[in-house]
Protein backbone atom coordinates (compact mmCIF):
# COMPACT_ATOMS: atom_id res chain seq x y z
CA UNK A 1 0.00 0.00 0.00
CA UNK A 2 2.99 2.46 0.73
CA UNK A 3 4.42 1.58 -2.40
CA UNK A 4 1.31 2.09 -4.38
CA UNK A 5 0.69 5.94 -2.82
CA UNK A 6 4.31 6.52 -3.51
CA UNK A 7 3.88 6.06 -7.12
CA UNK A 8 0.39 8.20 -7.01
CA UNK A 9 2.58 10.97 -5.16
CA UNK A 10 5.41 10.62 -7.76
CA UNK A 11 3.78 12.61 -9.77
CA UNK A 12 3.17 16.03 -8.28
CA UNK A 13 6.52 17.31 -8.21
CA UNK A 14 6.17 18.18 -12.26
CA UNK A 15 3.42 21.11 -11.54
CA UNK A 16 5.70 22.01 -8.68
CA UNK A 17 8.90 22.05 -11.27
CA UNK A 18 6.40 24.26 -13.65
CA UNK A 19 5.73 26.77 -11.04
CA UNK A 20 9.40 26.77 -10.35
CA UNK A 21 10.59 27.61 -14.21
CA UNK A 22 7.01 29.94 -14.44
CA UNK A 23 8.75 32.23 -11.18
CA UNK A 24 12.09 32.39 -12.55
CA UNK A 25 10.62 33.77 -15.75
CA UNK A 26 8.45 36.41 -14.05
CA UNK A 27 11.96 37.11 -12.13
CA UNK A 28 13.63 37.60 -15.14
CA UNK A 29 11.01 40.37 -16.63
CA UNK A 30 10.36 41.69 -13.60
CA UNK A 31 13.10 41.35 -11.05
CA UNK A 32 17.02 41.04 -11.55
CA UNK A 33 17.57 39.35 -14.40
CA UNK A 34 20.44 36.46 -13.85
CA UNK A 35 22.22 34.06 -16.08
CA UNK A 36 22.81 30.26 -15.45
CA UNK A 37 26.46 29.22 -16.96
CA UNK A 38 27.99 26.03 -16.96
CA UNK A 39 31.57 25.99 -16.98
CA UNK A 40 33.45 23.13 -17.01
CA UNK A 41 36.52 22.16 -15.50
CA UNK A 42 39.22 22.91 -18.15
CA UNK A 43 41.75 20.27 -19.84
CA UNK A 44 44.82 19.33 -18.17
CA UNK A 45 43.31 20.20 -14.58
CA UNK A 46 41.22 17.53 -13.38
CA UNK A 47 43.86 16.63 -10.50
CA UNK A 48 42.48 19.84 -9.19
CA UNK A 49 38.79 18.91 -8.84
CA UNK A 50 37.45 19.88 -5.56
CA UNK A 51 39.80 23.87 -6.07
CA UNK A 52 37.35 23.94 -9.33
CA UNK A 53 34.05 22.88 -7.47
CA UNK A 54 34.81 25.09 -4.77
CA UNK A 55 34.89 28.19 -7.45
CA UNK A 56 31.30 28.18 -7.59
CA UNK A 57 30.81 29.56 -4.15
CA UNK A 58 33.98 31.84 -3.91
CA UNK A 59 32.62 35.00 -3.39
CA UNK A 60 35.99 36.84 -4.78
CA UNK A 61 36.12 34.80 -7.98
CA UNK A 62 32.17 35.73 -8.04
CA UNK A 63 32.95 39.29 -8.18
CA UNK A 64 35.94 38.81 -10.87
CA UNK A 65 33.17 37.30 -13.03
CA UNK A 66 30.66 40.38 -12.25
CA UNK A 67 33.68 42.96 -12.94
CA UNK A 68 34.31 40.58 -16.26
CA UNK A 69 30.74 40.85 -16.84
CA UNK A 70 30.58 44.98 -16.18
CA UNK A 71 33.57 45.14 -18.64
CA UNK A 72 32.28 43.11 -21.30
CA UNK A 73 28.47 45.19 -21.28
CA UNK A 74 30.80 48.50 -21.16
CA UNK A 75 32.21 47.67 -24.32
CA UNK A 76 29.12 46.20 -26.25
CA UNK A 77 27.41 50.04 -25.37
CA UNK A 78 30.18 51.94 -25.98
CA UNK A 79 32.76 50.11 -27.98
CA UNK A 80 35.47 51.12 -25.97
CA UNK A 81 37.72 47.45 -25.86
CA UNK A 82 38.10 46.36 -21.49
CA UNK B 1 -29.66 -10.23 -11.58
CA UNK B 2 -32.48 -7.99 -10.22
CA UNK B 3 -32.65 -4.23 -11.34
CA UNK B 4 -32.58 -3.04 -7.56
CA UNK B 5 -29.32 -5.09 -7.14
CA UNK B 6 -27.64 -3.67 -10.36
CA UNK B 7 -28.79 -0.27 -9.63
CA UNK B 8 -27.08 -0.86 -6.23
CA UNK B 9 -24.05 -1.88 -7.75
CA UNK B 10 -23.61 0.78 -10.08
CA UNK B 11 -24.37 3.20 -7.34
CA UNK B 12 -21.28 2.26 -5.29
CA UNK B 13 -19.30 1.84 -8.21
CA UNK B 14 -19.84 5.59 -8.94
CA UNK B 15 -20.04 6.53 -5.42
CA UNK B 16 -16.29 5.07 -4.74
CA UNK B 17 -15.08 6.76 -7.33
CA UNK B 18 -16.52 10.39 -6.06
CA UNK B 19 -14.89 9.14 -2.53
CA UNK B 20 -11.28 8.12 -3.71
CA UNK B 21 -11.20 11.20 -6.00
CA UNK B 22 -12.05 13.89 -3.67
CA UNK B 23 -10.01 12.07 -1.17
CA UNK B 24 -7.47 11.90 -3.26
CA UNK B 25 -6.23 8.20 -2.43
CA UNK B 26 -5.55 7.81 -6.52
CA UNK B 27 -5.57 10.28 -9.53
CA UNK B 28 -8.58 11.19 -10.77
CA UNK B 29 -7.77 9.36 -14.20
CA UNK B 30 -6.77 5.79 -12.08
CA UNK B 31 -10.29 5.89 -9.98
CA UNK B 32 -12.09 6.94 -12.74
CA UNK B 33 -10.57 4.11 -15.09
CA UNK B 34 -11.10 1.83 -12.60
CA UNK B 35 -14.66 2.32 -11.77
CA UNK B 36 -14.95 2.70 -15.82
CA UNK B 37 -13.33 -1.37 -15.67
CA UNK B 38 -15.89 -2.52 -12.73
CA UNK B 39 -18.88 -0.99 -14.66
CA UNK B 40 -17.44 -2.88 -17.44
CA UNK B 41 -17.18 -6.11 -15.97
CA UNK B 42 -20.72 -6.22 -13.92
CA UNK B 43 -22.23 -4.95 -16.78
CA UNK B 44 -21.35 -7.17 -19.39
CA UNK B 45 -21.28 -10.35 -17.14
CA UNK B 46 -24.69 -9.56 -15.79
CA UNK B 47 -26.23 -8.44 -19.09
CA UNK B 48 -26.70 -4.89 -18.28
CA UNK B 49 -25.33 -3.73 -21.73
CA UNK B 50 -23.77 -5.34 -24.52
CA UNK B 51 -19.75 -4.54 -25.18
CA UNK B 52 -20.89 -2.71 -27.86
CA UNK B 53 -23.56 -0.59 -26.30
CA UNK B 54 -20.71 -0.14 -24.35
CA UNK B 55 -18.17 1.10 -26.53
CA UNK B 56 -21.30 3.99 -27.05
CA UNK B 57 -20.87 4.91 -23.49
CA UNK B 58 -17.61 7.26 -24.38
CA UNK B 59 -18.22 10.23 -25.94
CA UNK B 60 -15.59 11.04 -28.58
CA UNK B 61 -16.59 14.27 -30.26
CA UNK B 62 -16.29 15.71 -26.26
CA UNK B 63 -12.89 13.83 -26.15
CA UNK B 64 -11.85 15.89 -29.56
CA UNK B 65 -13.42 19.02 -28.35
CA UNK B 66 -10.88 18.92 -25.09
CA UNK B 67 -7.70 17.70 -26.59
CA UNK B 68 -7.73 20.30 -29.78
CA UNK B 69 -8.20 23.11 -27.31
CA UNK B 70 -5.77 21.79 -25.31
CA UNK B 71 -3.13 21.79 -28.14
CA UNK B 72 -4.09 25.38 -29.07
CA UNK B 73 -3.83 26.48 -26.08
CA UNK B 74 -0.44 24.37 -25.27
CA UNK B 75 0.91 26.42 -28.22
CA UNK B 76 0.04 29.31 -27.23
CA UNK B 77 0.73 28.79 -23.84
CA UNK B 78 4.56 28.31 -24.84
CA UNK B 79 4.76 31.43 -27.09
CA UNK B 80 4.52 33.42 -24.21
CA UNK B 81 1.30 34.83 -24.82
CA UNK B 82 -0.18 34.49 -21.34
CA UNK B 83 2.82 35.19 -19.35
CA UNK B 84 3.07 38.49 -21.34
CA UNK B 85 -0.55 39.48 -20.09
CA UNK B 86 0.00 39.36 -16.51
CA UNK B 87 3.20 41.32 -17.18
CA UNK B 88 1.01 43.95 -18.48
CA UNK B 89 -1.18 43.71 -15.68
CA UNK B 90 1.63 44.21 -13.23
CA UNK B 91 2.88 47.32 -14.55
CA UNK B 92 -0.34 49.06 -15.61
CA UNK B 93 -1.06 49.13 -11.72
CA UNK B 94 2.07 50.67 -11.55
CA UNK B 95 2.74 49.57 -8.22
CA UNK B 96 -0.18 50.40 -6.69
CA UNK B 97 -1.68 48.11 -4.54
CA UNK B 98 -5.46 48.52 -5.66
CA UNK B 99 -5.16 48.90 -8.84
CA UNK B 100 -2.69 45.34 -8.19
CA UNK B 101 -5.17 43.74 -7.02
CA UNK B 102 -7.98 44.60 -9.39
CA UNK B 103 -5.97 43.98 -12.22
CA UNK B 104 -4.40 40.67 -11.41
CA UNK B 105 -7.68 39.51 -10.41
CA UNK B 106 -9.14 40.49 -14.08
CA UNK B 107 -5.74 38.80 -15.69
CA UNK B 108 -6.68 35.78 -13.55
CA UNK B 109 -10.05 35.40 -14.88
CA UNK B 110 -9.26 36.31 -18.50
CA UNK B 111 -6.44 33.80 -18.54
CA UNK B 112 -8.69 30.63 -17.19
CA UNK B 113 -10.78 31.48 -20.12
CA UNK B 114 -8.45 29.55 -22.35
CA UNK B 115 -5.67 27.48 -19.76
CA UNK B 116 -7.13 24.85 -17.83
CA UNK B 117 -7.49 26.11 -14.05
CA UNK B 118 -4.54 24.67 -12.46
CA UNK B 119 -2.44 25.96 -15.38
CA UNK B 120 -3.89 29.64 -14.94
CA UNK B 121 -3.03 29.22 -11.58
CA UNK B 122 0.79 27.85 -11.83
CA UNK B 123 1.15 31.08 -14.20
CA UNK B 124 -0.80 33.85 -11.86
CA UNK B 125 0.78 32.46 -8.41
CA UNK B 126 4.39 32.62 -10.08
CA UNK B 127 3.21 36.25 -11.24
CA UNK B 128 2.17 36.98 -7.69
CA UNK B 129 4.97 35.53 -5.67
CA UNK B 130 7.23 37.41 -7.72
CA UNK B 131 5.05 41.07 -7.66
CA UNK B 132 4.63 40.79 -3.71
CA UNK B 133 7.65 39.48 -2.95
CA UNK B 134 9.41 42.66 -5.10
CA UNK B 135 6.85 45.07 -3.88
CA UNK B 136 7.19 43.70 0.09
CA UNK B 137 3.05 42.81 0.03
CA UNK B 138 1.41 40.25 2.14
CA UNK B 139 0.82 37.61 -0.68
CA UNK B 140 -2.00 35.99 0.68
CA UNK B 141 -4.90 38.24 -0.27
CA UNK B 142 -3.80 38.19 -3.96
CA UNK B 143 -3.55 34.65 -4.02
CA UNK B 144 -6.65 33.78 -2.83
CA UNK B 145 -8.44 37.01 -4.62
CA UNK B 146 -6.73 35.10 -7.90
CA UNK B 147 -7.47 31.49 -7.07
CA UNK B 148 -11.50 32.87 -6.90
CA UNK B 149 -11.11 34.37 -9.90
CA UNK B 150 -9.71 31.58 -11.98
CA UNK B 151 -12.37 29.70 -10.79
CA UNK B 152 -14.58 31.88 -12.42
CA UNK B 153 -13.02 32.63 -15.44
CA UNK B 154 -14.61 31.51 -18.69
CA UNK B 155 -17.90 30.73 -17.44
CA UNK B 156 -19.71 31.74 -20.39
CA UNK B 157 -17.22 30.52 -23.25
CA UNK B 158 -17.74 26.98 -24.58
CA UNK B 159 -13.98 26.21 -23.94
CA UNK B 160 -13.57 28.19 -20.61
CA UNK B 161 -13.71 25.00 -18.75
CA UNK B 162 -13.95 21.06 -19.03
CA UNK B 163 -17.23 20.57 -17.63
CA UNK B 164 -18.39 23.73 -20.03
CA UNK B 165 -17.57 21.45 -23.09
CA UNK B 166 -19.45 18.73 -21.55
CA UNK B 167 -22.29 20.84 -21.09
CA UNK B 168 -22.14 22.01 -24.40
CA UNK B 169 -21.69 18.92 -26.11
CA UNK B 170 -24.53 16.94 -24.20
CA UNK B 171 -26.94 20.05 -24.40
CA UNK B 172 -25.75 20.99 -27.89
CA UNK B 173 -25.36 24.45 -27.40
CA UNK B 174 -23.09 26.37 -29.53
CA UNK B 175 -20.16 29.06 -28.47
CA UNK B 176 -22.37 31.73 -29.71
CA UNK B 177 -25.69 29.78 -27.25
CA UNK B 178 -22.88 29.95 -24.21
CA UNK B 179 -22.03 33.80 -24.89
CA UNK B 180 -25.58 35.06 -25.26
CA UNK B 181 -26.81 33.34 -22.39
CA UNK B 182 -24.16 33.82 -20.11
CA UNK B 183 -21.95 36.28 -21.50
CA UNK B 184 -23.66 39.43 -19.30
CA UNK B 185 -23.60 37.19 -16.49
CA UNK B 186 -19.92 36.44 -16.51
CA UNK B 187 -19.10 40.42 -17.19
CA UNK B 188 -21.11 41.40 -13.60
CA UNK B 189 -20.27 38.40 -11.69
CA UNK B 190 -16.35 39.92 -12.24
CA UNK B 191 -17.35 42.89 -11.12
CA UNK B 192 -18.89 41.83 -8.51
CA UNK B 193 -16.79 39.34 -7.12
CA UNK B 194 -13.85 41.52 -7.41
CA UNK B 195 -15.77 44.47 -4.75
CA UNK B 196 -16.47 41.28 -2.59
CA UNK B 197 -12.88 40.25 -2.72
CA UNK B 198 -11.29 43.90 -2.39
CA UNK B 199 -13.75 44.90 0.28
CA UNK B 200 -12.82 41.68 2.28
CA UNK B 201 -9.09 42.01 1.38
CA UNK B 202 -8.68 46.01 1.69
CA UNK B 203 -6.86 46.46 4.56
CA UNK B 204 -4.47 43.55 3.86
CA UNK B 205 -3.08 44.83 0.30
CA UNK B 206 0.03 46.89 1.53
CA UNK B 207 1.13 50.65 0.28
CA UNK B 208 2.14 52.12 -2.35
CA UNK B 209 5.67 51.34 -3.76
CA UNK B 210 8.05 52.09 -7.08
CA UNK B 211 7.66 49.64 -9.41
CA UNK B 212 10.60 48.41 -11.35
CA UNK B 213 10.97 49.31 -15.31
CA UNK B 214 10.28 47.28 -17.61
CA UNK B 215 9.04 46.27 -20.99
CA UNK B 216 6.65 43.63 -21.38
CA UNK B 217 7.24 42.32 -24.40
CA UNK B 218 10.70 41.59 -23.83
CA UNK B 219 9.04 38.23 -22.54
CA UNK B 220 8.19 37.44 -25.96
CA UNK B 221 11.10 34.77 -27.06
CA UNK B 222 9.86 34.00 -30.26
CA UNK B 223 7.82 37.03 -32.04
CA UNK B 224 6.65 34.39 -34.73
CA UNK B 225 5.31 31.32 -32.26
CA UNK B 226 3.86 34.35 -30.69
CA UNK B 227 1.92 36.37 -33.79
CA UNK B 228 0.96 32.65 -35.20
CA UNK B 229 -0.13 31.48 -31.59
CA UNK B 230 -2.37 34.73 -31.68
CA UNK B 231 -3.61 34.25 -35.38
CA UNK B 232 -5.05 30.40 -34.27
CA UNK B 233 -6.52 31.25 -30.77
CA UNK B 234 -8.83 34.34 -33.01
CA UNK B 235 -9.17 31.91 -35.72
CA UNK B 236 -10.62 29.26 -33.62
CA UNK B 237 -12.82 31.77 -31.58
CA UNK B 238 -14.30 33.14 -35.13
CA UNK B 239 -14.44 29.31 -36.27
CA UNK B 240 -16.62 28.63 -32.89
CA UNK B 241 -19.01 31.87 -33.59
CA UNK B 242 -19.20 30.66 -37.24
CA UNK B 243 -20.20 27.24 -36.02
CA UNK B 244 -23.71 27.19 -37.88
CA UNK B 245 -22.36 27.74 -41.50
CA UNK B 246 -19.35 25.52 -41.43
CA UNK B 247 -21.93 22.12 -41.29
CA UNK B 248 -19.34 20.74 -38.77
CA UNK B 249 -19.47 20.42 -34.81
CA UNK B 250 -16.85 22.29 -32.35
CA UNK B 251 -14.74 19.28 -31.67
CA UNK B 252 -13.92 19.62 -35.85
CA UNK B 253 -13.18 23.24 -35.32
CA UNK B 254 -10.82 22.53 -32.27
CA UNK B 255 -9.08 19.61 -34.29
CA UNK B 256 -8.73 21.33 -36.90
CA UNK B 257 -7.06 24.40 -35.10
CA UNK B 258 -5.20 22.17 -32.96
CA UNK B 259 -3.34 20.47 -36.70
CA UNK B 260 -2.97 24.24 -37.76
CA UNK B 261 -1.45 25.55 -34.67
CA UNK B 262 0.79 22.23 -34.88
CA UNK B 263 2.28 23.03 -38.49
CA UNK B 264 2.64 26.69 -37.74
CA UNK B 265 4.16 26.40 -34.38
CA UNK B 266 6.97 24.20 -35.80
CA UNK B 267 7.21 23.06 -32.07
CA UNK B 268 8.20 19.17 -31.41
CA UNK B 269 4.18 17.48 -31.62
CA UNK B 270 5.61 15.10 -28.79
CA UNK B 271 6.83 17.72 -26.73
CA UNK B 272 2.99 19.65 -26.77
CA UNK B 273 1.57 15.92 -26.78
CA UNK B 274 3.35 15.34 -23.52
CA UNK B 275 2.02 18.53 -21.94
CA UNK B 276 -2.07 17.96 -22.30
CA UNK B 277 -3.51 17.33 -19.18
CA UNK B 278 -3.97 13.54 -19.57
CA UNK B 279 -5.22 13.29 -16.14
CA UNK B 280 -8.40 14.86 -17.05
CA UNK B 281 -9.04 13.43 -20.66
CA UNK B 282 -8.60 9.66 -18.85
CA UNK B 283 -11.12 10.86 -16.49
CA UNK B 284 -13.60 12.42 -18.15
CA UNK B 285 -13.28 8.89 -20.48
CA UNK B 286 -13.53 6.48 -17.67
CA UNK B 287 -16.59 8.92 -15.78
CA UNK B 288 -18.64 9.00 -19.20
CA UNK B 289 -18.25 5.23 -18.70
CA UNK B 290 -19.38 4.86 -15.25
CA UNK B 291 -22.27 7.49 -15.70
CA UNK B 292 -23.28 5.26 -18.94
CA UNK B 293 -23.51 2.34 -16.82
CA UNK B 294 -25.86 3.77 -14.11
CA UNK B 295 -27.98 5.29 -17.00
CA UNK B 296 -28.46 1.84 -18.82
CA UNK B 297 -29.16 0.67 -15.04
CA UNK B 298 -32.17 3.09 -15.13
CA UNK B 299 -31.17 4.77 -12.19
CA UNK B 300 -30.59 8.34 -13.66
CA UNK B 301 -34.05 7.96 -15.02
CA UNK B 302 -35.34 7.09 -11.83
CA UNK B 303 -33.27 9.59 -10.19
CA UNK B 304 -34.40 12.68 -13.07
CA UNK B 305 -37.96 11.63 -12.86
CA UNK B 306 -38.05 12.01 -9.03
CA UNK B 307 -35.82 15.21 -8.89
CA UNK B 308 -38.01 17.08 -11.17
CA UNK B 309 -40.75 15.72 -9.65
CA UNK B 310 -39.81 17.52 -6.05
CA UNK B 311 -37.91 20.35 -6.92
CA UNK B 312 -38.80 21.22 -10.53
CA UNK B 313 -42.33 21.24 -11.58
CA UNK B 314 -41.92 24.29 -12.88
CA UNK B 315 -39.23 26.23 -15.33
CA UNK B 316 -38.16 28.42 -12.16
CA UNK B 317 -37.48 25.43 -9.71
CA UNK B 318 -36.00 23.27 -11.87
CA UNK B 319 -33.93 25.69 -13.13
CA UNK B 320 -32.78 27.30 -9.49
CA UNK B 321 -32.52 23.91 -7.78
CA UNK B 322 -30.00 22.62 -10.92
CA UNK B 323 -27.91 26.09 -10.01
CA UNK B 324 -27.73 25.60 -6.45
CA UNK B 325 -27.64 21.29 -6.58
CA UNK B 326 -24.54 21.86 -9.12
CA UNK B 327 -23.34 24.53 -7.00
CA UNK B 328 -23.00 22.80 -4.11
CA UNK B 329 -22.03 19.56 -5.18
CA UNK B 330 -18.74 21.26 -6.88
CA UNK B 331 -17.80 22.55 -3.63
CA UNK B 332 -17.51 18.99 -2.41
CA UNK B 333 -16.53 16.62 -5.97
CA UNK B 334 -14.81 17.53 -9.37
CA UNK B 335 -17.11 19.91 -11.40
CA UNK B 336 -16.23 17.38 -14.40
CA UNK B 337 -18.25 14.53 -11.98
CA UNK B 338 -20.65 16.98 -11.61
CA UNK B 339 -21.10 17.77 -14.88
CA UNK B 340 -21.48 14.57 -16.26
CA UNK B 341 -24.26 13.54 -14.23
CA UNK B 342 -26.29 16.12 -14.58
CA UNK B 343 -26.24 16.25 -17.81
CA UNK B 344 -28.17 12.80 -18.54
CA UNK B 345 -30.36 13.79 -15.61
CA UNK B 346 -31.31 16.82 -17.39
CA UNK B 347 -31.54 15.22 -20.45
CA UNK B 348 -33.77 12.73 -20.02
CA UNK B 349 -36.81 15.45 -19.00
CA UNK B 350 -36.62 16.60 -22.60
CA UNK B 351 -36.75 20.24 -22.03
CA UNK B 352 -37.66 22.75 -24.76
CA UNK B 353 -37.23 26.05 -25.72
CA UNK B 354 -36.02 28.45 -23.22
CA UNK B 355 -36.86 26.58 -20.34
CA UNK B 356 -34.33 24.18 -21.83
CA UNK B 357 -31.45 27.28 -22.16
CA UNK B 358 -31.93 27.97 -18.64
CA UNK B 359 -31.97 24.82 -16.80
CA UNK B 360 -28.36 24.09 -19.08
CA UNK B 361 -27.17 27.41 -17.99
CA UNK B 362 -28.15 27.17 -14.77
CA UNK B 363 -25.98 23.98 -14.96
CA UNK B 364 -22.84 26.03 -16.55
CA UNK B 365 -23.25 28.21 -13.73
CA UNK B 366 -23.31 25.76 -11.03
CA UNK B 367 -20.51 23.77 -11.98
CA UNK B 368 -18.18 26.91 -12.39
CA UNK B 369 -19.30 28.74 -9.40
CA UNK B 370 -18.95 26.00 -6.70
CA UNK B 371 -15.09 24.92 -7.31
CA UNK B 372 -13.66 27.38 -4.93
CA UNK B 373 -14.94 27.36 -1.61
CA UNK B 374 -12.85 25.37 0.26
CA UNK B 375 -9.35 24.48 0.04
CA UNK B 376 -10.47 20.93 -1.02
CA UNK B 377 -13.33 22.35 -3.74
CA UNK B 378 -10.72 21.38 -6.57
CA UNK B 379 -7.45 20.89 -7.53
CA UNK B 380 -6.87 24.83 -8.54
CA UNK B 381 -7.68 25.52 -4.75
CA UNK B 382 -5.08 22.87 -3.50
CA UNK B 383 -2.65 24.16 -5.81
CA UNK B 384 -2.66 28.23 -4.51
CA UNK B 385 -2.64 26.37 -0.81
CA UNK B 386 0.54 24.61 -1.76
CA UNK B 387 2.02 27.61 -3.15
CA UNK B 388 2.19 29.71 -0.79
CA UNK B 389 3.08 26.69 1.61
CA UNK B 390 5.84 26.65 -0.88
CA UNK B 391 6.88 30.76 0.04
CA UNK B 392 6.35 29.68 3.83
CA UNK B 393 2.57 30.72 4.40
CA UNK B 394 0.06 28.86 6.07
CA UNK B 395 -3.59 29.70 4.94
CA UNK B 396 -6.02 27.85 7.18
CA UNK B 397 -8.89 26.07 6.14
CA UNK B 398 -10.94 28.81 7.70
CA UNK B 399 -9.40 31.18 6.59
CA UNK B 400 -9.89 30.37 2.85
CA UNK B 401 -13.08 28.92 3.72
CA UNK B 402 -14.72 32.42 5.10
CA UNK B 403 -14.02 33.66 1.08
CA UNK B 404 -14.22 31.12 -0.66
CA UNK B 405 -17.79 30.34 0.70
CA UNK B 406 -19.20 34.47 1.05
CA UNK B 407 -17.68 34.74 -2.85
CA UNK B 408 -19.58 31.56 -3.72
CA UNK B 409 -22.69 33.25 -2.20
CA UNK B 410 -22.61 36.28 -3.90
CA UNK B 411 -21.82 34.49 -6.97
CA UNK B 412 -24.47 32.11 -7.12
CA UNK B 413 -27.39 34.38 -5.07
CA UNK B 414 -26.72 36.62 -8.40
CA UNK B 415 -27.06 33.98 -10.56
CA UNK B 416 -30.38 33.03 -9.58
CA UNK B 417 -31.23 36.40 -10.30
CA UNK B 418 -30.21 36.80 -13.42
CA UNK B 419 -31.22 33.50 -14.65
CA UNK B 420 -34.74 34.92 -13.54
CA UNK B 421 -34.68 38.00 -14.99
CA UNK B 422 -32.77 36.65 -18.31
CA UNK B 423 -35.54 33.98 -18.51
CA UNK B 424 -38.36 35.29 -17.72
CA UNK B 425 -39.03 32.49 -15.12
CA UNK B 426 -41.16 34.78 -12.95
Amino acid sequence: MARVKKWFKSRKPKGERKYEEEKREFEMAVGKPFIRIKIEIPEGFEDQRAQFLNLERDEKFLEEVRDLIKKRLTYEKHGVKP
Amino acid sequence: MSMDATIIIFLLIYLLTLLVSAIELAPLSVAALSGALLTAWFGIQYGVFTYEEALGFVDFRLLGLVIGTMIVVEVAERSGLFRVMALYAIKLSGGSPGKLFVFLCVTSAAVSMFLSDPTAMLLMAAATVTITKLLNYDPTPYFLASTVMINLGGTSTLIGSVSNMIIGVEAGMTFTDFVSYLALCEVALWALTILTLYWLFRSRLGEKRELPEYNPREAITDKQLFYRSLFILFLLIFLFLTLENLGVGPEGVALGCAILALILSKLDPAEIFKELDWETIFFIAGFMFIVGGLEKSQFLNILSTQLFQTFGQNSLNATLSTLWFSGIASTIVSNIAVALTFSPIIKLQGFSGLSSSAVWSALVLGTNLGGATTPFSGAVCMMAVGALKREGITVHFGDFTKVGLITSLVQLSFSSLYLILRFGLI
